[in-house]
Protein backbone atom coordinates (compact mmCIF):
# COMPACT_ATOMS: atom_id res chain seq x y z
CA UNK A 1 0.00 0.00 0.00
CA UNK A 2 1.50 3.03 -1.02
CA UNK A 3 1.12 6.25 1.44
CA UNK A 4 -0.14 8.26 -1.01
CA UNK A 5 -3.08 6.14 -0.79
CA UNK A 6 -3.31 5.86 3.03
CA UNK A 7 -3.16 9.89 3.00
CA UNK A 8 -6.26 11.32 3.10
CA UNK A 9 -5.97 13.38 -0.11
CA UNK A 10 -8.49 16.02 -1.72
CA UNK A 11 -11.11 13.20 -2.60
CA UNK A 12 -9.98 10.90 0.40
CA UNK A 13 -12.18 11.98 3.50
CA UNK A 14 -10.60 12.63 6.49
CA UNK A 15 -10.84 9.86 9.18
CA UNK A 16 -13.13 10.91 12.26
CA UNK A 17 -11.45 12.45 14.92
CA UNK A 18 -9.02 14.19 12.68
CA UNK A 19 -10.82 17.37 11.83
CA UNK A 20 -14.13 17.71 13.47
CA UNK A 21 -15.70 18.96 9.87
CA UNK A 22 -14.71 15.97 8.17
CA UNK A 23 -15.62 15.05 4.46
CA UNK A 24 -18.15 12.70 4.18
CA UNK A 25 -17.15 9.72 3.25
CA UNK A 26 -19.86 9.20 0.49
CA UNK A 27 -18.46 12.48 -1.79
CA UNK A 28 -20.69 14.54 -3.75
CA UNK A 29 -18.79 13.61 -7.49
CA UNK A 30 -19.37 10.24 -7.43
CA UNK A 31 -23.06 10.79 -5.77
CA UNK A 32 -23.40 13.49 -8.60
CA UNK A 33 -22.52 10.89 -10.94
CA UNK A 34 -24.70 7.81 -9.61
CA UNK A 35 -27.90 10.51 -9.67
CA UNK A 36 -26.71 11.37 -13.17
CA UNK A 37 -26.76 7.78 -14.44
CA UNK A 38 -29.81 7.19 -12.70
CA UNK A 39 -31.66 9.63 -14.94
CA UNK A 40 -30.13 9.15 -17.48
CA UNK A 41 -31.56 5.54 -17.38
CA UNK A 42 -34.88 7.48 -17.90
CA UNK A 43 -33.34 9.29 -20.95
CA UNK A 44 -32.40 6.47 -22.96
CA UNK A 45 -35.48 3.93 -22.10
CA UNK A 46 -37.08 7.11 -23.49
CA UNK A 47 -35.68 6.20 -26.75
CA UNK A 48 -35.40 2.37 -26.30
CA UNK A 49 -39.39 2.76 -25.52
CA UNK A 50 -40.38 4.53 -29.11
CA UNK A 51 -37.48 1.93 -30.78
CA UNK A 52 -40.17 -0.48 -29.46
CA UNK A 53 -43.05 1.19 -30.36
CA UNK A 54 -42.70 1.84 -33.97
CA UNK A 55 -40.95 -1.86 -34.85
CA UNK A 56 -42.60 -3.39 -37.44
CA UNK A 57 -44.64 -0.19 -38.18
CA UNK A 58 -42.41 1.23 -40.74
CA UNK A 59 -44.17 1.81 -44.10
CA UNK A 60 -42.05 1.39 -47.27
CA UNK A 61 -38.19 1.60 -47.00
CA UNK A 62 -35.59 -0.81 -46.08
CA UNK A 63 -36.32 -3.26 -43.05
CA UNK A 64 -33.85 -4.18 -39.99
CA UNK A 65 -33.55 -7.69 -42.16
CA UNK A 66 -32.36 -5.53 -44.85
CA UNK A 67 -29.60 -4.07 -43.24
CA UNK A 68 -28.50 -4.89 -40.02
CA UNK A 69 -25.61 -6.92 -40.14
CA UNK A 70 -25.59 -9.32 -37.02
CA UNK A 71 -21.41 -10.18 -37.02
CA UNK A 72 -20.28 -6.77 -37.75
CA UNK A 73 -22.13 -5.31 -34.37
CA UNK A 74 -21.45 -8.31 -32.30
CA UNK A 75 -17.73 -7.59 -33.18
CA UNK A 76 -17.77 -3.65 -32.10
CA UNK A 77 -20.32 -5.07 -28.85
CA UNK A 78 -17.34 -7.28 -28.15
CA UNK A 79 -15.28 -3.96 -28.41
CA UNK A 80 -17.10 -2.43 -25.99
CA UNK A 81 -17.44 -4.83 -23.64
CA UNK A 82 -13.58 -5.22 -23.66
CA UNK A 83 -12.96 -1.28 -23.13
CA UNK A 84 -14.98 -1.87 -19.75
CA UNK A 85 -12.55 -4.22 -18.71
CA UNK A 86 -9.65 -1.87 -19.82
CA UNK A 87 -11.42 0.81 -18.38
CA UNK A 88 -11.77 -1.33 -14.48
CA UNK A 89 -7.54 -2.09 -15.18
CA UNK A 90 -6.94 1.66 -15.03
CA UNK A 91 -8.65 2.08 -12.12
CA UNK A 92 -6.54 -0.67 -9.93
CA UNK A 93 -3.94 1.01 -11.90
CA UNK A 94 -3.87 3.91 -10.18
CA UNK A 95 -4.91 2.59 -6.88
CA UNK A 96 -1.85 0.66 -6.62
CA UNK A 97 0.09 3.66 -7.55
CA UNK A 98 1.27 2.49 -10.96
CA UNK A 99 0.91 5.53 -13.37
CA UNK A 100 2.73 3.76 -16.45
CA UNK A 101 -0.37 0.79 -16.48
CA UNK A 102 -3.17 3.50 -15.82
CA UNK A 103 -2.00 5.86 -18.97
CA UNK A 104 -1.68 2.20 -21.07
CA UNK A 105 -5.31 1.04 -20.02
CA UNK A 106 -6.87 5.03 -20.22
CA UNK A 107 -5.52 4.89 -23.96
CA UNK A 108 -6.69 1.41 -24.71
CA UNK A 109 -9.94 2.24 -23.70
CA UNK A 110 -10.03 5.52 -25.38
CA UNK A 111 -8.98 4.01 -28.56
CA UNK A 112 -11.63 0.66 -27.75
CA UNK A 113 -14.03 3.42 -27.76
CA UNK A 114 -13.14 5.46 -30.80
CA UNK A 115 -13.17 2.08 -32.72
CA UNK A 116 -16.80 1.36 -31.51
CA UNK A 117 -17.73 4.76 -33.06
CA UNK A 118 -15.54 3.82 -36.22
CA UNK A 119 -17.86 1.14 -36.32
CA UNK A 120 -20.51 2.69 -36.08
CA UNK A 121 -19.84 5.23 -38.31
CA UNK A 122 -19.41 2.57 -41.17
CA UNK A 123 -22.71 0.88 -40.16
CA UNK A 124 -25.04 4.24 -40.62
CA UNK A 125 -22.83 4.57 -43.79
CA UNK A 126 -24.00 1.45 -44.91
CA UNK A 127 -27.43 1.66 -43.93
CA UNK A 128 -27.60 4.90 -45.82
CA UNK A 129 -26.01 3.38 -48.87
CA UNK A 130 -28.39 1.07 -48.66
CA UNK A 131 -31.20 3.68 -48.47
CA UNK A 132 -32.37 3.64 -44.72
CA UNK A 133 -31.82 6.94 -43.69
CA UNK A 134 -32.85 9.30 -40.39
CA UNK A 135 -36.50 10.36 -42.67
CA UNK A 136 -37.05 7.07 -44.70
CA UNK A 137 -39.17 5.54 -42.52
CA UNK A 138 -40.74 4.97 -38.33
CA UNK A 139 -36.95 2.48 -38.17
CA UNK A 140 -34.46 4.83 -39.74
CA UNK A 141 -36.12 7.61 -37.15
CA UNK A 142 -35.64 5.26 -34.32
CA UNK A 143 -32.61 3.59 -34.99
CA UNK A 144 -30.38 6.72 -36.10
CA UNK A 145 -31.54 8.75 -32.72
CA UNK A 146 -31.39 5.73 -30.28
CA UNK A 147 -27.90 4.49 -31.47
CA UNK A 148 -26.77 7.87 -32.34
CA UNK A 149 -27.46 9.41 -28.62
CA UNK A 150 -25.72 6.30 -27.44
CA UNK A 151 -22.28 6.98 -29.95
CA UNK A 152 -22.77 10.45 -28.59
CA UNK A 153 -22.18 9.35 -24.87
CA UNK A 154 -19.76 7.47 -26.14
CA UNK A 155 -17.56 10.26 -27.45
CA UNK A 156 -18.44 12.37 -24.76
CA UNK A 157 -16.67 9.03 -22.71
CA UNK A 158 -13.96 9.06 -25.12
CA UNK A 159 -12.72 12.91 -24.61
CA UNK A 160 -12.77 12.60 -20.88
CA UNK A 161 -10.37 9.69 -21.15
CA UNK A 162 -8.59 11.03 -23.12
CA UNK A 163 -8.25 14.23 -20.89
CA UNK A 164 -7.51 12.17 -17.94
CA UNK A 165 -4.87 10.43 -19.81
CA UNK A 166 -3.46 13.89 -20.38
CA UNK A 167 -3.32 14.89 -17.04
CA UNK A 168 -1.77 11.91 -16.07
CA UNK A 169 1.10 12.55 -18.24
CA UNK A 170 1.39 15.50 -16.95
CA UNK A 171 1.98 14.30 -13.84
CA UNK A 172 -1.69 16.28 -12.76
CA UNK A 173 -3.75 12.86 -11.40
CA UNK A 174 -1.60 11.79 -8.41
CA UNK A 175 -2.90 8.52 -6.65
CA UNK A 176 -4.89 10.40 -4.19
CA UNK A 177 -6.98 12.08 -6.93
CA UNK A 178 -8.25 7.98 -8.46
CA UNK A 179 -11.58 8.61 -7.67
CA UNK A 180 -11.59 10.77 -10.99
CA UNK A 181 -10.82 7.95 -12.60
CA UNK A 182 -13.69 5.86 -10.74
CA UNK A 183 -15.96 8.61 -11.24
CA UNK A 184 -15.32 8.68 -15.45
CA UNK A 185 -15.06 4.93 -15.04
CA UNK A 186 -18.88 4.78 -13.76
CA UNK A 187 -19.60 6.86 -16.91
CA UNK A 188 -17.76 4.62 -19.52
CA UNK A 189 -19.76 1.44 -17.52
CA UNK A 190 -23.29 2.52 -17.90
CA UNK A 191 -22.74 3.51 -21.88
CA UNK A 192 -21.51 -0.36 -22.01
CA UNK A 193 -24.66 -1.36 -20.03
CA UNK A 194 -26.69 0.70 -22.21
CA UNK A 195 -25.29 -0.87 -25.30
CA UNK A 196 -26.21 -3.97 -23.41
CA UNK A 197 -29.56 -3.31 -23.27
CA UNK A 198 -29.14 -2.15 -27.33
CA UNK A 199 -27.69 -4.59 -28.61
CA UNK A 200 -30.26 -7.06 -27.68
CA UNK A 201 -33.27 -5.28 -28.12
CA UNK A 202 -32.93 -3.56 -31.03
CA UNK A 203 -30.18 -5.67 -32.88
CA UNK A 204 -30.71 -9.49 -31.63
CA UNK A 205 -34.65 -9.84 -30.84
CA UNK A 206 -36.77 -11.92 -33.14
CA UNK A 207 -38.25 -9.50 -35.96
CA UNK B 1 -31.97 53.36 22.75
CA UNK B 2 -34.34 54.66 25.17
CA UNK B 3 -33.09 56.20 28.68
CA UNK B 4 -33.24 53.49 31.11
CA UNK B 5 -31.38 51.47 28.65
CA UNK B 6 -27.55 52.87 29.22
CA UNK B 7 -24.86 51.61 26.93
CA UNK B 8 -23.34 49.58 30.34
CA UNK B 9 -26.80 47.32 29.98
CA UNK B 10 -26.71 46.67 26.53
CA UNK B 11 -23.63 45.40 26.75
CA UNK B 12 -24.53 43.20 29.59
CA UNK B 13 -27.28 41.73 26.85
CA UNK B 14 -24.73 41.34 24.47
CA UNK B 15 -22.63 38.96 26.37
CA UNK B 16 -25.89 36.90 27.83
CA UNK B 17 -26.58 36.40 24.64
CA UNK B 18 -23.38 35.43 23.50
CA UNK B 19 -22.99 33.57 26.09
CA UNK B 20 -25.49 31.44 25.92
CA UNK B 21 -24.80 30.74 21.41
CA UNK B 22 -21.81 29.68 22.86
CA UNK B 23 -23.67 27.45 25.27
CA UNK B 24 -25.69 26.00 22.62
CA UNK B 25 -23.25 25.52 19.88
CA UNK B 26 -21.18 23.67 22.46
CA UNK B 27 -24.55 21.45 23.25
CA UNK B 28 -24.53 20.75 19.83
CA UNK B 29 -21.39 19.46 19.12
CA UNK B 30 -21.69 17.25 21.86
CA UNK B 31 -24.71 16.09 20.43
CA UNK B 32 -23.03 15.35 16.88
CA UNK B 33 -19.99 13.88 19.03
CA UNK B 34 -22.33 11.45 20.28
CA UNK B 35 -24.72 10.53 17.22
CA UNK B 36 -20.87 9.75 15.32
CA UNK B 37 -19.81 7.39 18.07
CA UNK B 38 -23.08 5.48 17.98
CA UNK B 39 -23.05 5.02 13.86
CA UNK B 40 -20.80 1.80 13.06
CA UNK B 41 -17.48 2.61 12.08
CA UNK B 42 -17.47 1.72 8.16
CA UNK B 43 -20.48 4.56 8.02
CA UNK B 44 -17.90 7.38 9.21
CA UNK B 45 -14.10 6.60 8.46
CA UNK B 46 -12.95 4.98 5.20
CA UNK B 47 -11.24 1.92 5.23
CA UNK B 48 -7.55 2.27 4.63
CA UNK B 49 -6.58 2.82 1.28
CA UNK B 50 -10.36 2.60 -0.10
CA UNK B 51 -11.86 5.14 -2.05
CA UNK B 52 -14.67 7.54 -0.72
CA UNK B 53 -17.71 5.38 -0.24
CA UNK B 54 -15.97 2.13 -0.93
CA UNK B 55 -16.67 -0.21 2.09
CA UNK B 56 -14.52 -3.18 1.13
CA UNK B 57 -11.90 -3.08 -1.29
CA UNK B 58 -12.24 -3.34 -5.12
CA UNK B 59 -11.87 -7.16 -7.00
CA UNK B 60 -8.59 -8.18 -8.21
CA UNK B 61 -7.61 -7.46 -11.72
CA UNK B 62 -7.71 -11.50 -12.40
CA UNK B 63 -11.27 -11.63 -11.05
CA UNK B 64 -12.17 -8.08 -13.77
CA UNK B 65 -10.45 -10.53 -16.10
CA UNK B 66 -12.61 -13.78 -15.34
CA UNK B 67 -16.23 -11.09 -15.54
CA UNK B 68 -14.76 -10.28 -18.97
CA UNK B 69 -14.47 -14.06 -20.05
CA UNK B 70 -18.04 -14.62 -18.44
CA UNK B 71 -19.29 -11.90 -20.57
CA UNK B 72 -17.75 -12.62 -24.10
CA UNK B 73 -18.88 -16.04 -23.37
CA UNK B 74 -22.40 -14.32 -22.42
CA UNK B 75 -22.54 -12.32 -25.63
CA UNK B 76 -21.52 -15.01 -28.00
CA UNK B 77 -24.33 -16.90 -27.00
CA UNK B 78 -26.28 -14.64 -27.11
CA UNK B 79 -25.67 -13.92 -30.75
CA UNK B 80 -25.92 -18.31 -31.24
CA UNK B 81 -29.58 -17.75 -30.20
CA UNK B 82 -30.46 -14.89 -32.17
CA UNK B 83 -30.08 -17.09 -35.26
CA UNK B 84 -32.25 -20.22 -33.91
CA UNK B 85 -35.62 -18.10 -34.94
CA UNK B 86 -36.79 -21.26 -37.23
CA UNK B 87 -35.67 -23.56 -34.83
CA UNK B 88 -37.20 -22.39 -31.49
CA UNK B 89 -40.39 -20.69 -30.47
CA UNK B 90 -39.78 -16.91 -30.82
CA UNK B 91 -40.85 -16.32 -27.15
CA UNK B 92 -38.07 -18.30 -25.68
CA UNK B 93 -35.72 -16.63 -27.95
CA UNK B 94 -36.98 -13.93 -26.19
CA UNK B 95 -36.64 -15.25 -22.73
CA UNK B 96 -33.01 -16.22 -23.07
CA UNK B 97 -31.91 -13.06 -24.80
CA UNK B 98 -33.24 -10.73 -21.91
CA UNK B 99 -32.07 -13.46 -18.94
CA UNK B 100 -28.27 -12.85 -20.73
CA UNK B 101 -28.61 -9.30 -20.98
CA UNK B 102 -29.54 -9.27 -17.24
CA UNK B 103 -27.02 -11.28 -16.45
CA UNK B 104 -24.38 -9.10 -18.50
CA UNK B 105 -25.80 -5.92 -16.95
CA UNK B 106 -26.04 -7.63 -13.72
CA UNK B 107 -21.95 -8.22 -14.03
CA UNK B 108 -21.16 -5.03 -15.04
CA UNK B 109 -23.09 -3.02 -12.49
CA UNK B 110 -22.19 -5.40 -9.64
CA UNK B 111 -18.24 -5.51 -10.13
CA UNK B 112 -17.33 -3.38 -12.96
CA UNK B 113 -19.19 -0.51 -11.22
CA UNK B 114 -18.62 -1.74 -8.18
CA UNK B 115 -22.24 -1.87 -6.86
CA UNK B 116 -21.03 -4.81 -4.58
CA UNK B 117 -18.29 -3.37 -2.73
CA UNK B 118 -19.55 0.22 -2.29
CA UNK B 119 -22.09 1.97 -0.31
CA UNK B 120 -25.60 0.73 -0.47
CA UNK B 121 -26.53 4.34 -1.35
CA UNK B 122 -25.18 4.05 -5.15
CA UNK B 123 -26.62 1.13 -5.54
CA UNK B 124 -30.17 2.41 -4.73
CA UNK B 125 -30.37 5.40 -6.78
CA UNK B 126 -29.19 3.28 -9.81
CA UNK B 127 -32.19 0.94 -9.33
CA UNK B 128 -34.64 3.57 -8.58
CA UNK B 129 -33.28 5.08 -11.79
CA UNK B 130 -33.51 1.46 -13.40
CA UNK B 131 -37.24 0.61 -11.69
CA UNK B 132 -38.66 4.16 -12.42
CA UNK B 133 -37.68 3.91 -16.46
CA UNK B 134 -38.75 0.14 -16.51
CA UNK B 135 -42.43 1.56 -15.38
CA UNK B 136 -42.76 4.16 -16.78
CA UNK B 137 -42.20 2.73 -20.49
CA UNK B 138 -43.66 -0.06 -19.62
CA UNK B 139 -46.85 1.59 -18.53
CA UNK B 140 -46.21 3.73 -21.62
CA UNK B 141 -45.90 0.78 -24.00
CA UNK B 142 -48.98 -1.05 -22.65
CA UNK B 143 -50.95 1.46 -23.40
CA UNK B 144 -50.18 1.78 -26.97
CA UNK B 145 -50.99 -2.25 -27.11
CA UNK B 146 -47.22 -2.50 -28.15
CA UNK B 147 -47.14 -6.57 -26.40
CA UNK B 148 -50.47 -7.36 -27.83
Amino acid sequence: MTQELTTPGPTMPATRGADAHAEPVVTNPKLGMWLFLSSDCLFFGAFISAFLLYRGRSQGGPSADDVFDIPFTSATSFILLMSSLTMVLALAAIQRGDHRRLRIWLLATALFGATFIGGQIFEFTEFTREGLKLDTNLLGSSFFVLTGLHGAHVTVGIIWLVSLWGLSMQGLLPTAHAERIEIAGLYWHFVDVVWIVIFTLVYLMPR
Amino acid sequence: MTDDQSPDSGSSVAEKVEHEVEKVEHELEEAEREVEERLPESVTTPAPGLLPGEVSPHPSPFRYVMIAVILVVVTALEVAVSYLEDTIPDALIVVLLVVMAVIKFGLVASWYMHLKTDKPIFRRFFVLGIVAACLLYLVVLMTLHVFS
